[in-house]
């Protein structure tokens, strides 16, 4: 595995979008970078910028309104690059399944490779999520 | 000159191996302070690896050339610096008159490359930071001028840098007069505003509200900022330190005194960091012109009296 | 003004315009009023009995639309909720947000989500459904039948 790809498994810059999410996953994505779950020792920081982000996490129900703009913020991170979607809404939509203003799971939208599911997950599960991640990449010997 | 291009590999590979160093010091106390763990050791060198290899995104509109250029012009003028003073801290002698007017004009550039990148993006949110970061350079240099005019006149209105590190050698630390002490808490003050650190990051680091100035760089060329940054993290205490604290000497065991001496201002910048809010451009701009230029301009009347 | 006093006056100011007082517990009450007496009604309890205008809701039972205007006294902890029945083929009624601003974009939503006409109203365009919505679909009626295509409501299973 060449060495900027095991930098960028060592130091993972998050990007958070809420695609119309009741809020509680944010909630819980807010949890993990607080002292108490701590991910700056893993070498994760929030990122300002979808432009400086390595990891896009996704959370919320994708409505009509937002296709095109998780389309566009997908566009404008730099790649390497790669997503999670956090919670059930962004996996299925959950139970707005039928609902009139969700027609496409997020996964539809833009190509995701961890999904963690729970309503909301729990800080834990979502360390362990992106630590199998970090797992998986570094044992796979070819990458996109 | 072959000692030059030398002290240039010396003064850069050097200067950005302590800065990295200093800039994980930075992050490990900020997170102890926090009751946390902080990152590994060797994390601002991976962040950097990393930024290489991302791909690098002009947006569209801006204009090419001083998008890419502008990291280069501040990273250029960060190695020209650091190469002079550790020219100087290393043979006192050898100086040129007028080298510390050299070192604080190459010092704006820095801080310039950066409101060039801002304006450079096509981005409203990069010029709202931009037009931050000049507010914040027009308010702070006038203090750090006066603030180094103590040690100018201390040691005998010299304008060689090598003559007040010579002074500070025979007639003991600037900082130990009382002049030298209101005038090493105001270049602090100012060289905090001139990292962009809390509690004058407004421009820069406003990630939890906007990207600031540096909102459409990815890849190379914000490696190359990020590197500029964490090396002025080095140079600019290390100039405090010639000015102050008499440089950093490495004849008998001097050099563990500078050592501790350069850890000891990284501790004291780091914990104004941590125990303060981030200020407005306007209460910053009110603060430099206020309180410090007064405090500056006692300490350089005091330095005229000969205390 | 305690809570009997206000429904007695409410009770004796507009007999004739209501049909149905339900008074469910000491917080809550449902008055229907017919479609024509909304404005008159509204004008005096905002502006003479001094209670705030809450929301309105709409909703479709089988039979008529019938839509809430929600009245709140908040020195007594006391909400009035006006039913207005409408009749599925004339849906129209009068706004309101010409009396208080409150109501302005709360009328936008009904009109968009049950397709009711809200007379009088100054801008009545849509809210919060997308542009390429098709007109005259209207997502919050019981006879709302899905018209996009490419919409997957499979888990995939």
């Amino acid at each position: 595995m060449s060495i900027t790809l095991k930098a960028l498994l060592k130091s993972p810059w998050v990007f958070h979008l809420s695609t119309g999410s009741c809020n509680n996953c944010d909630i819980e994505i807010l949890d993990c970078l607080t002292p108490r779950f701590d991910v700056e020792r893993f070498g994760m920081l929030l990122a300002g910028s979808i432009r400086h982000a390595d990891v896009l996490l996704v959370t919320g129900s994708a409505n009509r309104k937002c296709i095109p703009r998780i389309k566009q913020v997908y566009q404008q991170m730099p790649k390497p690059c790669v997503v999670v979607a956090i919670g059930e809404c962004s996996l299925s939509r959950g139970m707005f399944i039928h609902s009139y203003n969700c027609p496409l799971p997020v996964d539809k939208i833009i190509p995701v490779d961890v999904y963690i599911p729970g309503c909301p997950p729990k800080p834990e599960a979502i360390i362990a999520g992106v630590v199998k991640l970090i797992e998986k990449l570094s044992a796979k010997p070819e990458k996109k | 000159m072959i000692y030059l291009i030398y002290l240039i590999i010396f003064g850069f590979f050097l200067t950005a191996l302590i800065g990295l160093f200093a800039s994980w010091v930075d992050r490990k106390v900020t997170a102890r302070v926090q009751y946390r763990v902080g990152p590994p050791v060797l994390q601002p060198l991976i962040d950097l690896v990393k930024l290489l290899g991302k791909e690098t995104m002009v947006p569209k509109g801006a204009s090419k050339f001083s998008f890419l250029a502008a990291p280069l012009l501040g990273l250029g003028s960060v190695i020209l610096v650091s190469t002079i003073l550790w020219f100087n801290c290393l043979n006192p002698q050898r100086t040129f008159i007028g080298d510390i007017i050299v070192v604080v004009y190459l010092l704006v550039l820095p801080s310039l490359s950066i409101i060039i990148g801002g304006f450079a993006s096509a981005n409203p949110l990069a010029s709202i930071g931009s037009s931050r970061e000049m507010k914040l350079v027009l308010s702070y240099e006038l203090p750090f001028l006066l603030a180094i005019l103590v040690p100018v006149i201390q040691g005998g209105f010299t304008l060689r840098l090598g003559e007040i590190i010579t002074y500070q050698v025979q007639n003991g630390i600037i900082l130990g007069s009382w002049s030298g002490f209101l005038a090493f808490l105001v270049i602090l003050m100012c060289v905090q505003a001139k990292l962009a650190l809390v509690p004058f990051d407004i421009p820069e680091a406003e990630t939890e509200i906007v990207g600031g100035p540096l909102i459409e760089y990815s890849g190379t060329p914000l490696a190359v900022y990020k590197l500029m940054k964490n090396m002025l993290l080095f140079v600019l205490p290390f100039f405090i330190m010639i000015l102050f604290m008499g440089g950093f000497r490495l004849s008998g065991a001097h050099w563990i005194n500078g050592i501790l001496k350069y850890l000891g201002l990284v501790a004291l910048i780091t914990v104004i960091r941590n125990t303060n809010p981030r200020v407005r451009i306007d209460q910053a701009m009110r603060f430099f012109w206020g309180p410090m230029t007064i405090l500056a301009m006692m300490a350089v009347f005091l330095a005229l009296k000969g205390l | 003004m305690n809570r009997s006093d206000i429904l007695k006056d409410i009770g004796e100011r507009f007999k004739g315009e209501i049909l149905e007082v339900f008074d469910k517990s000491p917080k809550r009450v449902y008055i229907e009023i017919k479609p024509q007496a909304l404005v008159v009604i509204a004008t005096y309890v905002f502006k003479n009995l001094g209670a705030r205008f809450n929301i309105a809701s709409g909703l479709d039972t089988h039979k008529h639309i019938e839509i809430l205007y929600h009245f709140t006294f908040d020195e007594i902890n006391f909400l009035i909720s006006f039913r207005v029945k409408l009749l599925k083929n004339k849906l129209e009624i009068d706004s309101l947000a010409p009396i208080f601003e409150g109501a302005n974009w709360i009328e936008r939503e009904i009109c968009e989500m049950l397709g009711v006409n809200f007379k009088g109203h100054p801008e009545l365009k849509r809210l919060l459904l997308p542009d390429e919505w098709p007109q005259g679909v209207y997502p919050l009626r019981r006879d709302y039948k899905e018209w996009d295509d490419s919409s997957i409501r499979d888990r995939g299973l």
